[in-house]
């Protein structure tokens, strides 16, 4: 199967680190959708998606982080309420990450994660922190800030 | 009121569609001649000062259009992924909605999305639907509120 491309260009902001990690982000979740859409056997993708459920957990985190420090280095006068955003996601993550462990591998878990991960993350990258960019190009900034 | 959260979920769903889906030319109109055979029903519950829900109704073509442009993967059936995936838009659709409204006197919150089977017995207060009309097929949303 060719790897999917989840990434557009249209997305990116011109902040070279956040841009970066984006990609990054986009090019993980890509990978995990692949695998988890495809015909193998459930128990064959377990460990691929194990892998990439840990790196999110670790990488989303560190993300966000990256993206509330610029946030607050250009004064974002929306910074709170993405933070809200931010904390609820991660929240979601640990805690389908948990229920995902206790149950043993469920698969309806995983499918039902995905999806919304899928919609999430491009209305997050393409709507909310579009506003970011908006408003440091507003403010004369450049993007060599993040 | 009516109309303004009529023009706010219209105005919603075209943003949305826009960005996430890179769809620009949607055409709206008055849902009572909706008919679908096969669609996805996701309700997403409306708390505070006014209390009901908005349903939207996905034809399983729509669907699985929306999913398709998303991700670049071809989906035969709509599963928990798929449904997943429109529900979160739903919920993406109605939060942009209450954010916009928010600005004015309104102040509500959401419930999660749960796909539903549509009741038409119950009356409402203020009761609104619109078919939406897009180049990936089309949407009903139906909205039913009461003010507590």
């Amino acid at each position: 199967m060719d790897s999917i491309m989840l990434w557009k260009d249209q997305y990116e902001l011109g902040v070279p680190l956040i841009d970066a990690q984006h990609k990054e982000l986009f090019r993980r979740v890509g990978s995990f959708l692949q695998v988890l859409r495809s015909e193998d056997a459930w128990e064959e993708k377990i460990p691929k998606l194990d892998d990439t459920l840990e790196f999110m957990k670790r990488y989303v985190v560190e993300h966000f982080r990256a993206e509330e420090d610029y946030q607050q280095k250009i004064d974002y006068p929306g910074y709170e309420f993405h933070k809200q955003i931010h904390d609820g996601m991660v929240q979601y993550v640990q805690e389908v990450s948990q229920q995902y462990e206790q149950s043993d591998h469920n698969e309806d878990l995983m499918q039902q994660f995905g999806g919304r991960l899928l919609a999430w993350l491009i209305n997050h990258v393409a709507a909310e922190d579009q506003r970011i960019a908006e408003y440091a190009k507003r403010k004369g900034l450049s993007g060599n800030e993040g | 009121m009516k109309d303004k959260l009529y023009n706010a979920f219209v105005e919603a769903t075209r943003n949305v569609f826009n960005l996430m889906l890179n769809i620009t030319d949607i055409s709206h109109r008055q849902a009572e001649d909706f008919q679908c055979d096969d669609e996805v029903d996701i309700a997403i519950g409306i708390v505070g000062d006014l209390d009901g829900e908005v349903v939207f109704r996905f034809p399983v073509s729509t669907s699985l259009n929306m999913v398709r442009i998303m991700s670049g993967m071809e989906f035969e059936e709509v599963d928990l992924f798929v449904t997943s995936a429109i529900s979160e838009i739903a919920n993406i659709i109605s939060g942009n909605v209450l954010t916009a409204l928010s600005d004015s006197e309104m102040q509500c919150n959401l419930l999660p999305p749960v796909q539903c089977e549509i009741e038409n017995h119950k009356k409402y207060d203020l009761e609104t639907s619109s078919c939406l009309g897009t180049a990936i097929g089309e949407i009903c949303l139906e909205i039913r509120l009461n003010r507590p």
